[in-house]
């Protein structure tokens, strides 16, 4: 659906985006992560046709940015980073002009207009004027707006700013169901969103892609030691803690409440849960947890932004 | 046709907000006053509306810009130009939508202006032709003076400079003919001067001459600027 091949964009004498390719299918969620100016919003500039590449070429649901434009556009629905709202217009009167343009058929407006106020939760503020609204109302309105006329492609720059807790779920849900039949690409710093909603992520730094794939797939590549935390009853004592050391690097040791935490980092893949329960045995230490930790995606993603991996 | 769709917008806008009334009862208003009170329209006892029109392009310099101010320094405050130029339409059809929307505008206030030559039209034997003329006149000035404004918002980044800027090129170009009063130019000098300003070829409309000239060259401002609105918003990209 969305397919984009080797797009550069330079501002001036700043490389916005440089060189990046994807493919994005039908039906999946796909999330651009990536620190401040790593060029996320500048691809989705492109995408929606606000921006042309400096170079390289992007096909929307088969339409090329170049030459069919205006088809490219309707087939897309766009939210940007400031939710584009025009104060001076209800929220109804709002949505009518921009199912108007999106050219949604006269007989199935209404209807269109009526759902996407209920999947918005806008009813409330249905007559009332826009520039009187809150931002979670706005950034809602908003949404509504990119998927008034069901776009084949939808594009979400940070769709779930200024939200609460519980409107947020509601809209993660709504893209979601979106992203079930349609193509959905999304943009966001909140790393748990990327894992709630997302099928793949793109991990953008300095405009080149810098690790792609499902969360699982990315933690894989990118994390070269498994960690685990070891809770031991008791003290232990300095031989048995070297015997351990022979075997696993140490990270941390606290000692709390007569209880010993260890933190050790292992070698990817390898049976440790098992060798340090076998250690624990033959030391006579009294084990009380072995929890294996899964890299975060937080430490992943700083990981990956700040040494510019290239 | 999508350039409806945006004028419906553009115009609830315009409506929505004290704005669009102001300016039309600024413009009728005024007008009259003018006409009546100031020109003494009915001491003269003369069956000639020749003055009803002779302020408007002061007039227009002001509240033209006004209506003009918006169109693009509001969307890019409220950072809709982004949705717009995401949105189906091309650049023409977006420079059309704001441009149609002022006309639509302009065309309502000349229609507020109607009964006063209606009714006087019963106290005497006015000249039709120049009556006619002097409405084409007005209303070929009026699309000339919203489309240097648009485009003048279009380079500009708030309200308030968009309108001053208009203003003071309204004025240039519409009273740059009558330059050779104020100093001493050479008569072909004076010549172009004169047949570049917007005034020149408004008054001839105002006598009730109807000269191809003068439409050609309304034609040429307004579409001239219309040109470089698209231009600019291309350039942007």
């Amino acid at each position: 659906m969305i397919r984009v091949e080797n797009i550069s964009k330079i501002y001036g004498s700043m490389k916005a985006v440089d060189n990046v390719s994807f493919h994005i299918g039908r039906g999946e969620i796909v999330g651009l992560l990536g620190p401040n100016g790593a060029g996320k919003t500048t691809i989705m500039k492109i995408l929606t046709g606000y921006h042309y590449p400096t170079s390289g070429n992007a096909v929307l649901n088969g339409y090329s940015i170049y030459d069919d434009p205006l088809k490219v556009k309707e087939s897309t629905g766009y939210l940007p980073e400031m939710a584009p709202l025009y104060d001076d217009l209800t929220v109804s009167e709002y949505l009518d002009f921009m199912a108007d343009i999106r050219k949604v058929p006269k007989n199935e407006k209404k209807q269109r207009i009526e759902k996407v106020i209920e999947e918005c939760g806008l009813s409330p503020v249905v007559y009332r004027g826009i520039g009187k609204l809150s931002k979670g109302y706005r950034q809602r309105t908003g949404l509504a707006q990119a998927i008034v006329h069901s776009p084949e492609i939808l594009i979400l720059d940070e769709p779930t700013t200024g939200l609460d807790p519980n409107q947020i779920i509601e809209i993660r849900k709504l893209i979601c169901d979106i992203g079930k039949e349609k193509t959905v690409i999304l943009s966001t710093h909140i790393l748990q969103e990327v894992e709630a909603v997302c099928n793949r992520i793109l991990i953008l730094n300095r405009g080149h892609i810098v690790a792609e794939g499902t969360p699982d797939k990315i933690r894989e590549d990118v994390v070269e030691d498994d960690m685990y935390t070891v809770e031991i009853a008791g003290d232990v004592n300095v031989d048995s803690m070297a015997a351990l050391r022979s075997v696993k690097s140490i990270v941390s040791v606290d000692r709390t409440d007569g209880k010993t935490v260890v933190h050790m980092s292992v070698e990817k893949r390898s049976d440790a849960g098992s060798e340090i329960f076998d250690w624990a045995v033959s030391s006579g230490c009294r084990l009380s947890a072995i929890i294996p930790e899964k890299t975060s995606l937080e430490d992943i993603f700083r990981k990956l932004t700040n040494q510019g991996v290239m | 046709m999508n350039v409806k769709g945006l004028m419906k917008k553009e115009l609830k806008a315009y409506f929505n907000s004290p704005m669009a009334y102001l300016v039309v009862l600024f413009f009728v208003l005024c007008l009259n006053i003018f006409f009546f009170f100031f020109g003494q329209f009915f001491a003269h006892d003369n069956a000639n509306m020749r003055g009803y029109f002779q302020i408007v392009p002061v007039l227009f310099i002001l509240i033209l810009p006004a209506i003009s101010m918006r169109s693009w320094a509001e969307e890019r405050k409220l950072r809709t130009d982004e949705l717009l130029f995401t949105l189906p339409l091309s650049e023409f059809e977006i420079v059309m939508g704001k441009f149609l929307s002022g006309v639509f505008l302009l065309v309502l206030m000349i229609l507020l202006t109607l009964p006063v030559p209606i009714m006087l039209n019963m106290f005497g034997n006015f000249e039709r032709g120049q009556i006619i003329g002097e409405y084409m006149g007005t209303f070929l000035l009026g699309m000339a003076g919203l489309s240097v404004g648009q485009f003048i918002s279009s380079r500009t980044s708030n309200q308030i400079s968009a309108y001053i800027f208009s203003v003071i090129i309204l004025i240039f170009i519409t009273f740059i003919g009558d330059i050779t009063m104020i100093i001493n130019v050479p008569p072909v000098v004076g010549n172009i001067f004169s047949y570049l300003s917007l005034s020149t070829h408004f008054e001839s409309f105002e006598k009730g001459i109807f000269d191809t000239r003068d439409f050609a060259y309304f034609a040429i401002i307004i579409s001239l600027f219309i040109y470089l609105n698209i231009k600019v918003i291309k350039l942007k990209k």
